[in-house]
C-alpha cells in the first residue's frame, strides 16, 4: 500500500521507522506548504516496509512517500 | 353494497403485498427493508397517507399488458416527521425491480409537485433496477418530467435523496440534483452507468461496488452527503437533518429552547490554537465547544476534509457553519474545498439558515495541479455564493486568513455582517517572509549581510501586518475578541440579525462560475 501526500509541499520528516506496525489515519510524516505543516495520515493499517523520500525532497501526489505492508 | 367493500380491501391487500413473497423475502436477505417498511418507520406513527396506490402503466409490449406492478414501483404519499408534514416517494425493489417507467415517473414528479406548491420538503427513497426498458420513448420522457419537477421546486422546498439501493444510469441525476444525498454503505449505489455498461463500451473491470459506492461518491467524487450504515441509521439521520431545515423558503428554521447558555465562556478555548504558526491543529475541537450542547451535525465529513461544513445550533437557532480544517492539507482551500462550500452556502441561502465561517487558512491552492484544474473558477465560486447570500453571516478569524482566502472564506466586504476575530489571528495579503523579499529585494540584494537584513525586514513586516489590529482600524473587523468569548459573541451577533433584510435591484441571478 502507497502512503501519498494529498497536496506538493516540502517533506520536514517522516514520523515513522521502518518495520513500525501503523494504523489506519496515523500520522506517518510532515511536510511544509502554504505556510502550513501537513500532517500525511496512512490510508489504512499496515507495516513499514520502505522509506522512498527524506526531508527536504519536494512531494507532490504521485510521489510515493513509503510503502506499507 | 357489501361485495364492492370486499372488492376494496382485496385490490388494497394486493397492493400492500408489494412483489409478492418471494421477492419481499429477496429484498430482507439483501439487508433492505421493503419501500412499506420504510415509510412506516420514518412517517410518525399513523400519519402516512398514501397517494395513487392503483396507478398503472399503459404499455402492452413485450407481455407488459398482463403485467402488474402493484403502486407501479414506487409507493407516494405524505405525513409527519417530528411532526410536520413531509411528502415522500419510496421506490418499491420488490414490484418489477422499482424500474422506473413513465407512470412510475409521473408518480415521483407529481409527488415533487405537490410538495414544492404546499411547501414541504420532499424525500425520495431510490431502489430501483433502473429504466423500464420495455417503455421506450415513454420511460425516457418521464425523467424529463422527474427532473423538470424537482428542478421547478429546487430552493423552495428541501429535497433530500436516500440511496437505498441502486439508482444507476441518468436516473441518478435525481439524487444529485437534490440538496442532500444519502448513501446506505452497504446497499447503495449511484452512477451515470454500472459495470455491465462500463465493460462493454470501455473495457474496463471494475465491480458495483468501487464504483459506485460509498467510497466512489463520499470520498472522491463528492456527490454524497451523508453515509450511513443501513435503512434504520438512513432514516434516523434524515429526520435528524429535517429538523435543521425550514418547510420552505418562506419560514426559518424551527428555533429550538435552548438549554445551552448563550453567554457561556469556554476557557478551554484560551491558548487552544497551537502558538507556532505552522503547527496545525483539529478544528472540530473549537467547533464543537462552541455550538449548543457540542452538537455538530457534519456534512460530506470524507470528501475536501480540508474545509468544514455542517448545521449546529447557537442559542436554539439552526445555523450552518463552515470552517477551515487546518488538520487537513494545512486548511488551504483547493478546487473541491471550494465546491463543498459554495454549494452549501448556498443551500443555507436558500432555506434562510444563518452563517458562521470560521477562517484559518493560508490560501487558495497554488500550483500546476489546482491552477489547471481551474482553482480560479471553482474559488470563484465561493466569492459568488458569499456575496449572493443574503442571510445573517458572522465571521469568525481563528488564526491565518490571508489573499485570496480571507475574501473567499467570508470577510466583511464580501458579505459578512459581523467579523471577530481572536488575538491570535494574521489578516493580510501575505505572508511576512513573501511580502518581505518582495518589497527589500533589492535592499536584501546590496545589503553586506542579506540574512540579517532579510530577518529584519521580515520581522517589521510582521510586526505591523501579521495580526488583527491592522484590519480592526479600518472596521474590516468588528472586533477582536478572547477566544472564550466566541460563543457569546456569535449567539449575539445573531440575536441582531434575526430580522436582517436586504434589497437588491431585480436580476435573474447572477452568473456564478461553474
Amino acid at each position: 500500500m502507497n502512503v501519498n501526500a494529498p497536496m506538493v509541499g516540502k517533506l520536514v520528516s517522516v514520523d515513522v521507522q521502518l518495520g513500525d506496525a501503523v494504523k489506519k489515519n496515523d500520522p506517518v510524516a510532515t511536510i511544509e506548504a502554504m505556510k502550513m505543516f501537513v500532517k500525511i495520515y496512512a490510508p489504512g493499517d499496515g507495516t513499514v516496509k520502505e522509506i522512498k523520500v527524506s526531508p527536504g525532497d519536494v512531494i507532490n501526489p504521485e510521489t510515493v512517500i513509503m510503502v506499507l505492508e | 353494497m357489501r361485495k364492492i367493500y370486499e372488492e376494496l380491501a382485496q385490490k388494497k391487500e394486493k397492493i400492500r403485498q408489494m412483489g409478492g413473497e418471494k421477492a419481499v423475502a429477496g429484498q430482507k436477505k439483501s439487508g433492505k427493508w421493503t419501500a412499506r417498511e420504510r415509510i412506516e418507520y420514518f412517517f410518525d406513527p399513523g400519519t402516512f397517507t398514501e397517494i395513487g396506490p392503483f396507478v398503472k402503466h399503459r404499455i402492452t409490449a413485450f407481455g407488459m399488458a398482463e403485467k402488474d406492478v402493484p403502486a407501479e414501483g414506487v409507493v407516494v404519499g405524505y405525513g409527519r416527521v417530528n411532526g410536520r408534514m413531509v411528502m415522500a416517494a419510496a421506490e418499491d425493489y420488490t414490484s418489477m425491480a422499482g424500474t422506473f417507467g413513465e407512470y412510475h415517473g409521473k408518480k415521483f414528479a407529481q409527488a415533487i409537485d405537490m410538495a414544492k406548491e404546499m411547501g414541504i420538503p420532499f424525500v425520495g427513497m431510490n431502489d430501483s433496477g433502473g429504466a423500464r426498458l420495455q417503455e421506450g420513448m415513454d420511460t425516457l420522457e418521464a425523467y424529463a418530467w422527474l427532473f423538470r419537477s424537482q428542478n421547478l421546486a429546487s430552493g423552495i422546498i428541501p429535497q433530500i435523496a436516500l440511496l437505498m439501493g441502486p439508482c444507476l444510469g441518468g436516473q441518478a441525476y435525481h439524487p444529485v440534483m437534490q440538496d442532500f444525498v444519502l448513501q446506505c454503505r452497504k446497499t447503495g449505489f449511484m452512477g451515470i452507468a454500472g459495470p455491465a455498461f462500463v465493460k462493454t463500451q470501455l473495457g474496463i473491470d471494475i465491480d458495483l461496488e468501487t464504483l459506485c459506492g460509498v467510497e466512489a461518491h463520499a470520498v472522491k467524487s463528492g456527490c454524497t452527503h451523508l453515509v450511513v450504515e443501513d435503512d434504520r441509521d438512513c432514516l434516523d439521520k434524515t429526520k435528524e437533518l429535517l429538523n435543521f431545515l425550514p418547510q420552505n423558503n418562506r419560514e426559518k428554521p424551527a428555533r429550538l429552547e435552548c438549554t445551552d447558555d448563550p453567554n457561556r465562556p469556554v476557557p478551554e478555548l484560551d491558548g487552544l490554537v497551537p502558538e507556532h504558526s505552522l503547527m496545525p491543529y483539529d478544528m472540530h475541537d473549537i467547533i464543537h465547544r462552541i455550538v449548543d450542547n457540542g452538537y455538530f451535525f457534519e456534512i460530506m465529513k470524507d470528501f475536501a476534509k480540508n474545509v468544514i461544513i455542517g448545521f449546529a445550533r447557537f442559542n436554539g437557532r439552526s445555523t450552518g457553519v463552515v470552517a477551515s480544517q487546518p488538520n487537513w492539507m494545512g486548511g488551504v482551500i483547493d478546487c473541491d474545498a471550494a465546491d463543498k462550500v459554495a454549494r452549501f452556502v448556498r443551500f443555507c441561502d436558500l432555506f434562510n439558515i444563518p452563517l458562521v465561517n470560521i477562517h484559518d487558512t493560508p490560501a487558495f491552492m497554488i500550483g500546476p495541479y489546482e491552477e489547471w484544474k481551474g482553482i480560479l473558477r471553482h474559488g470563484a465560486k465561493m466569492l459568488y455564493a458569499y456575496i449572493d447570500a443574503t442571510v445573517p453571516k458572522v465571521t469568525l478569524i481563528i488564526r491565518k486568513s490571508f489573499a485570496g482566502a480571507y475574501l473567499g472564506m467570508c470577510c466583511k466586504d464580501t458579505g459578512a455582517d459581523l467579523v471577530f476575530a481572536w488575538p491570535e489571528a494574521t489578516v493580510t495579503i501575505v505572508g511576512a517572509e513573501t511580502a518581505a523579499s518582495v518589497i527589500f529585494a533589492k535592499e536584501i540584494k546590496n545589503a553586506e549581510n542579506p540574512e540579517e537584513v532579510r530577518a529584519k525586514r521580515i520581522q517589521e513586516y510582521r510586526d505591523l501586518y501579521e495580526n488583527p489590529y491592522r484590519a480592526a482600524e479600518r472596521g474590516y473587523i468588528d472586533d477582536v475578541i478572547m477566544p472564550h468569548e466566541t460563543r457569546k459573541y456569535i449567539c449575539g451577533a445573531l440575536d441582531l440579525l434575526e430580522n436582517k433584510s436586504v434589497a437588491r435591484p431585480w436580476r435573474k441571478h447572477s452568473n456564478i462560475n461553474l
